[in-house]
């Protein structure tokens, strides 16, 4: 049983609330600025090119126009892992990449001098298909990637950061192995996450070196700690943060953006604001990777996988920023939902002449399962094998271990997932509808049912560092001191409540500080699933070192021991004596009680979400439906109710479920142009086509902190897509390997339609 | 949006006017709701020099019922279409197209003459100039088609020549299913064009200084059974990928008369001629349905990626000959209706 | 057609000088013009709302009418601010989310108290606009179903999936007959 808490578990009001109910939240995009320049970008035409020319001088005697930057008037300063991307090049390599940044009194005049600047380009061949792109003779994008091969490991992660699984015995594990199935799988949909706000920054440089940047980020550090990586560490950079109109991952690193307006506010004096377009957000910032696996698996009739050896290519467009942390991420992600002794999974990153893939939730997991669970699937279906008995048995179980992204081997120490999956396969009827593969569940007339299974789990709840500072004012109040920002998952809100539940103090009275990086101290943000457990334990550390000072302070005046002390309502008073208590303020008025907590990285813990869906297809037309999803987890302690069901419902959205049924990134194979980059041609889920969805959520206490509570908002969208993929195949009765399952799929898969040619694999 | 002169016409006049003042260098502008995605995008070689707003017009919006037609003014809103009684009950194929346009809030200040003379889609066509566009083509008059060796899964099956993008909108099908005609005015007076020949590969009949008035319906007779039908990736918020208006008449259950439109398969609203000739006289069952179906995509042509749409539009027409509800359509309306000349306005 | 008079051929119309409507209940007279404080012609209700006028709780996302964010109440129905031309809205009646509070009280409307209530919310970004579309609705229809509700949100724009507690909302104060 849990231990009944004042605010924990209980629904609350989100402090944020009324300011977003109002329209009075202050969005980046929502804050004056006084003597305010605006900013455009020119872009490029061509996927890949020299630029031979510029003839700025029509666009700078325009009225209005205060500065125009292209390669030959800014710093050498450079970005991308490794740090090979200049923020203004000569050579551009997609179609939209940088030519130039117009800074002017008004959006409109600086879009007007744009397209006053005439460039002559010099065209070089492009490539936009991976498996091309490696090849002899392909056109390189780099000097430094020799054979569009993007330079292996993560540096943040350490000289060990993984790149490939090797382990065990390859000759052993396939004689092992009762049948061998062989495939590869993947995507070329590469799927965009687009939040509603657009990416953004406002920068004021004062010179010699000090910039100011409001930023609409995720972590204000990262966004300190990556730009002073790029603009040296003699620039002071400030960051302050806003609240986030969603992110997904995304708005982990918007360097670019962000040098941007600060390159031109060096160049003017004057605060500079630029707000990407629909447009600019889809086509130019930040897309999912691709990603594609060719594997030999080997699995027992027990649904023992004896061996797994293959390659798994990810695609990263132009450059690459975080695609070796989301590659080793996905490799440790996959040993966490596969138990096999025997691996040999190498990688590859590969940049070809499209816009950059870059850090989305699901961060490599995701990517790599939409490849791998079908491959897997093969295997299972010539064992005749329950994919949901298959995913109980291989999700790892306490004491097993797994190589993270550090490198390292790890022993897991969290609980055992069979019961959330149990309990969800029963809510959804796993086995009443599983009728084996390729078997629908039901069908009527022309439409066809079927039902498909995913598993995805991570051990970054418990990644990265995190610090934060919880202030007392002894009038009974309470600061909490941190540089998040709000981005959706009322996060914010619940370590309010953790330190209310802490110092059981009013929620009232508990007050949270603007997120900046000036003098909040370090957080690497809510990235992954870490917000619950890496965070909130800085926050309870923090509340608890706060309150230990109080006690200190407390303990002579009550006569009392530290250990003896109790606070409830801003009183404080001895365990069993509540009569004879103190306020705070009886301290002293005059002073500040700063506690500090940090957490430190964990990787010993992961969550896990399965998800079983359900569609209708309609073999006449190809039209796929998502009828019915429930998704299945246990958290260890639930912090807000209607907060969890919001994240566990955000499985559909921000190319999760639906990056498998009709969200695309549709990009021309001869000129590279993104052909779908706006809000009507890129789809996604509208209120008229809601499908059922039930969220299973156990709560068995987790070694995490003292909520015993780990978090699981990044995950939900991660098991969907392969269960898409499984769920159609079954309701048609014909395998289907490529994302997202269109009418045209699936109705070429039915013979229907005379065939064409396929963007993605083949088994 | 880059700078243009506004005029507000109170007349119809007053805009023809204005066209001719601009020489063809002004756009009309009526909900808006398409002609300013264009304008930002700025994909278009020519950026106008004035939009008149046609809002301003008095007596434009109304539906009317006389002299055996049906009358629709041009800025009558798709939302009043939607919902209006009359079309609902005896022109339900247009009300299903109207409500079948874009979301709620669009249809609240789109218009039918809107709808009718929006541009095409077609990906190419609309790429922005702010990100590395505009993209030149057939359509532009400048270089090759380029959805034929591209991306042309939305693109035409039928009668492709030059261009092959599609007529995006949803009402011109209903239309040319009743053989409804527009009411056409310029500086030389005024002329009906067929909704169904309105449309050409590379663009529109309307000249640049005319506007288009009214749309005349010739009034529906008989018990006749129509539908409206769009397939589209999504509801709401996408455009057909095909779609089927269909108007039967059945005499003892034997069709004596059959009228099949096609949507999003060619330049203009395609009427399925030879389907239509084939259920003439036919006792309508699964398999003539079926077979109807086949008659309506015989002569498609399909380009490299559009095939599928092929095997849609079959399903379409079968199912709206011989309907089969549950869940295939995205809109479905089917409604009997005997015709009369009974005055009716068009709101309620 | 008869009627195009000589006289109506060679007279130019010209442009408005001023647009005067009604934003949140005051009357709001703007010059059209050049200068920072004017209304452009080519100014949509978006941006006059949110840069000229400061009302930023009309949010922004895709500019080109497909995803509902920029919704306002004009006479009371939904429609999109971004598509929509500032110099066109003379004599309209203009709501934004700023408006739907109680002008005398400041107490919030229910339908925004719902909204709390079920934190029917994410990230908040699309937020305002969905509010302003289900308000069009309950101000046609006190007591919609939920497949009306759906159908009054459908061009509106969540990321995060709100959609669910969204719907629960404003069933909640549909069921109250607000
Ligand atoms: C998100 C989104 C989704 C959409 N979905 C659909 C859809 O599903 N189906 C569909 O059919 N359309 C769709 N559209 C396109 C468009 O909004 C509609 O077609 C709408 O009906 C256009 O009407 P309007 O009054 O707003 O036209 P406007 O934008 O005012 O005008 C469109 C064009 O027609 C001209 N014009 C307008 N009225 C007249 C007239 N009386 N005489 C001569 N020329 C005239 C204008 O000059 C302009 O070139 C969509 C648009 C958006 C933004
Ligand atoms: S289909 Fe028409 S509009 Fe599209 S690229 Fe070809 S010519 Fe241009
Ligand atoms: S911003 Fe207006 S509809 Fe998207
Ligand atoms: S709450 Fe974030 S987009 Fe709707």
């Amino acid at each position: 049983m849990n231990e009944p808490y004042r605010y924990i578990g209980k629904a609350t009001q989100r402090n944020d609330a009324v300011g977003i109910v109002t329209g009075t939240v202050q969005y980046l995009n929502d804050v004056k600025f006084k003597n305010l320049l605006y900013a455009k970008v020119l872009r490029s035409p061509h996927p890949h090119a020299l630029i031979k020319n510029i003839d700025k001088s029509k666009a700078e005697n325009l009225k209005g126009v205060k500065a125009i930057l292209t390669w030959e008037n800014v710093p050498d300063w450079k970005g991308g892992t490794p740090g090979v991307t200049r923020i203004l090049g000569r050579r551009l390599r997609f179609v939209g990449d940088v030519v130039a940044l117009i800074a002017a009194t008004s959006e409109e005049i600086a879009k007007e001098a744009s397209s006053l600047i005439d460039v002559e380009y010099e065209i070089l061949p492009a490539v936009f298909d991976e498996e091309e792109a490696v090849k002899p003779g392909a056109p390189q994008l780099y000097d430094e990637f020799p054979g569009n091969i993007v330079t292996p490991g993560f540096p943040i992660f350490g000289p060990k950061c993984l790149t490939a699984i090797a382990m065990g015995d390859m000759d052993k594990g396939f004689a092992e192995a009762e049948v061998i199935v062989e495939g590869t799988c993947g995507y070329a949909n590469i799927p965009n996450p687009i939040p509603p706000e657009p990416p953004g920054a406002v920068a004021l440089w004062e010179e010699p070196s000090r910039v100011t940047i409001w930023v609409s980020n995720q972590a204000p550090h990262v966004d300190r700690m990556t730009l002073s990586e790029i603009f040296g560490h003699e620039v002071e950079i400030f960051t302050h943060g806003h609240p986030v109109g969603g992110s997904f991952g995304t708005k982990i690193i918007t360097w670019q953006v962000q040098a941007f307006a600060t390159l031109l506010s060096r160049a003017t004096g004057r605060p500079v604001k630029i707000i990407y377009t629909k447009e600019e957000h889809i086509a130019a910032f930040v897309l999912r990777p691709s990603s594609k696996m060719h594997a030999r698996v080997g699995m027992k009739k027990d649904g023992t996988v004896t061996a797994v050896s293959g390659k798994w290519l990810v695609g990263t467009g132009h450059y690459s920023m975080t695609s070796q942390a989301q590659l080793a991420v996905g490799l440790g992600e996959v040993q966490i939902m596969t138990r096999c002794a025997n691996w040999d999974l190498q990688t590859d990153i590969i940049c070809t002449n499209r816009n950059a893939s870059g850090s989305v939730r699901g961060f490599g997991g995701q990517e790599l399962k939409c490849a791998f669970i079908p491959i897997l699937s093969r295997a299972m279906a010539q064992l005749n094998l329950d994919p949901f008995e298959f995913i109980k048995k291989n999700y790892i179980k306490p004491g097993e271990g797994y190589f993270w992204r550090d490198g390292n081997w790890y022993i897991y120490r969290g609980i055992d997932y069979s019961e959330a999956m149990d309990k969800g396969a029963e809510r959804f009827g796993w086995k009443e509808k599983w009728r084996g593969w390729l078997q629908p569940s039901a069908q009527k007339g022309s439409l066809r049912s079927g039902v498909g299974v995913g598993v995805h789990g991570n051990a970054d709840i418990g990644e990265d560092t995190s610090e934060a500072y919880v202030r007392l004012s002894t009038e009974g109040t309470v600061t909490l001191i941190t540089s998040l920002t709000e981005h959706g998952t009322g996060q914010r809100s619940n370590y309010v409540k953790m330190i209310g539940e802490v110092l059981q103090l009013p929620l009232e009275r508990i007050f949270i500080s603007a997120s900046d990086s000036v003098i909040a101290p370090f957080d690497f943000g809510p990235v992954g699933s870490r917000g619950t457990y890496a965070i909130g334990s800085a926050a309870i550390s923090a509340a608890e070192d706060a309150k230990r000072q109080l006690f200190q302070l407390a303990a002579p005046i009550l006569g009392a021991n530290v250990e003896d002390l109790e606070t409830v309502d801003g009183l404080i008073f001895a365990k069993g004596k509540p009569e004879q208590c103190i306020p705070w303020i009886a301290t002293g008025h005059d002073r500040t009680i700063m506690g500090y907590g940090r957490f430190d990285p964990d990787y010993t813990l992961a969550n896990c979400m399965t998800t079983f869906v359900e569609v209708e297809v309609d073999t006449e037309t190809g039209k796929v439906t998502l009828q019915n999803v429930v998704n299945a987890t246990d958290v260890g302690q639930i912090i807000d109710p209607p907060g969890l069901e919001g994240q566990l419902n955000g499985c559909l959205g921000s190319s999760g479920i639906d990056s498998a049924i009709f969200e695309e990134t549709i990009i021309d194979p001869t000129t590279g142009h993104i052909l779908n980059a706006n809000l009507i041609d890129y789809k996604w889920r509208t209120f008229s086509e809601l499908p059922e969805i039930d969220n299973v959520v156990l709560e068995t206490p987790i070694s995490s902190h003292r909520f015993r509570a780990i978090g699981v908002g990044e995950v939900a969208t991660s098991p969907g897509p392969s269960a898409i993929l499984m769920a159609v195949s079954n309701a048609i009765g014909t395998w289907l390997h490529e994302y997202p399952v269109t009418p045209e799929r699936v109705l070429a898969a039915l013979n229907k339609v005379k065939s064409q040619e396929h963007a993605g694999g083949a088994l | 949006m880059r700078s243009f002169s506004h005029l507000n016409a109170r007349t119809v006049s007053e805009a023809i006017a204005a066209l001719v003042q601009f020489d063809g260098r002004a756009r009309l502008n009526a909900g808006g709701t398409e002609l300013f995605g264009a304008l930002k995008d700025e994909f278009l070689p020519e950026y106008p020099e004035a939009v008149i707003n046609i809002k301003s017009i008095k007596g434009l919006e109304y539906i009317k019922e006389e002299k055996g037609h049906l009358r629709i003014g041009a800025l009558t809103k798709l939302s009043v279409l939607s919902e209006s009684r009359l079309l609902r009950e005896r022109y339900g194929a247009l009300a299903e197209a109207a409500h079948a346009v874009a979301g709620p809030q669009i249809r609240n200040v789109a218009t039918i003459g809107g709808n009718l003379c929006q541009d095409v889609r077609c990906c190419y066509y609309r790429y922005p100039r702010h990100i590395g566009g505009p993209i030149n083509c057939a359509r532009k008059g400048n270089g090759p088609c380029l959805a034929v060796n591209g991306d042309n899964r939305n693109h035409a099956i039928f009668a492709g020549r030059k261009c092959f993008a599609v007529c995006p909108s949803d009402t011109a099908v209903a239309l040319a299913l009743y053989d409804a005609q527009l009411v056409v005015v310029g500086p030389q007076g005024e002329r009906q064009i067929a909704v169904r020949d309105f449309y050409t590969p590379i663009e529109n009949l309307l000249q640049r200084t005319e506007i288009v008035r009214e749309i005349l319906i010739p009034a529906v007779t008989g018990t006749v059974t129509q539908s409206f039908s769009k397939f589209a990736l999504r509801t709401p918020i996408d455009f057909a990928i095909v779609s089927v208006a269909s108007l039967i008449t059945l005499e003892d259950g034997i069709c004596t008369d059959a009228r099949i439109v096609l949507g999003a398969v060619a330049h203009n609203p395609h009427r399925a001629l030879e389907a239509e000739e084939f259920l003439r006289g036919c006792r309508l069952d699964v398999e003539v349905s079926r077979q109807a179906g086949e008659f309506a995509i015989r002569e498609a042509k399909p380009l490299s990626k559009n095939a599928f749409k092929i095997q849609i539009a079959k399903t379409l027409v079968s199912r709206a000959i011989f309907g089969q509800p549950a869940g295939f359509v995205l809109k479905g309306n089917f409604s009997e209706t005997t015709s009369s000349t009974q005055m009716c306005s068009g709101k309620h | 057609m008869s009627d195009i008079t000589v006289r109506e051929k060679n007279k130019k119309i010209s442009q408005a000088k001023r647009v005067t409507l009604i934003i949140n209940g005051e009357q709001r007279n703007l010059e059209i013009g050049h200068l920072p404080h004017q209304v452009e012609t080519t100014h949509t209700l978006l941006h006059t709302l949110r840069e000229t006028l400061g009302l930023t709780g009309t949010k922004l996302t895709c500019d080109n009418g497909a995803c509902g964010s920029c919704t306002v109440l004009m006479d009371g129905k939904a429609i999109l601010s971004c598509m929509t031309l500032t110099v066109e809205c003379g004599g309209k009646d203009i709501t934004t989310i700023e408006g739907l509070k109680d002008r005398d009280t400041g107490a919030l409307d229910p339908l925004q108290q719902s909204f709390i209530d079920h934190t029917a919310f994410q990230c908040g970004f699309c937020t305002p606009g969905i509010i302003m579309s289900a308000k069009a609705l309950l101000n046609e229809n006190s007591t919609p179903t939920e497949v009306q509700v759906k159908e009054a949100l459908s061009g509106n724009f969540c990321r995060c999936i709100s959609h669910y507690q969204v719907v629960r909302a404003v069933m909640a104060v549909s069921e109250g007959g607000a």
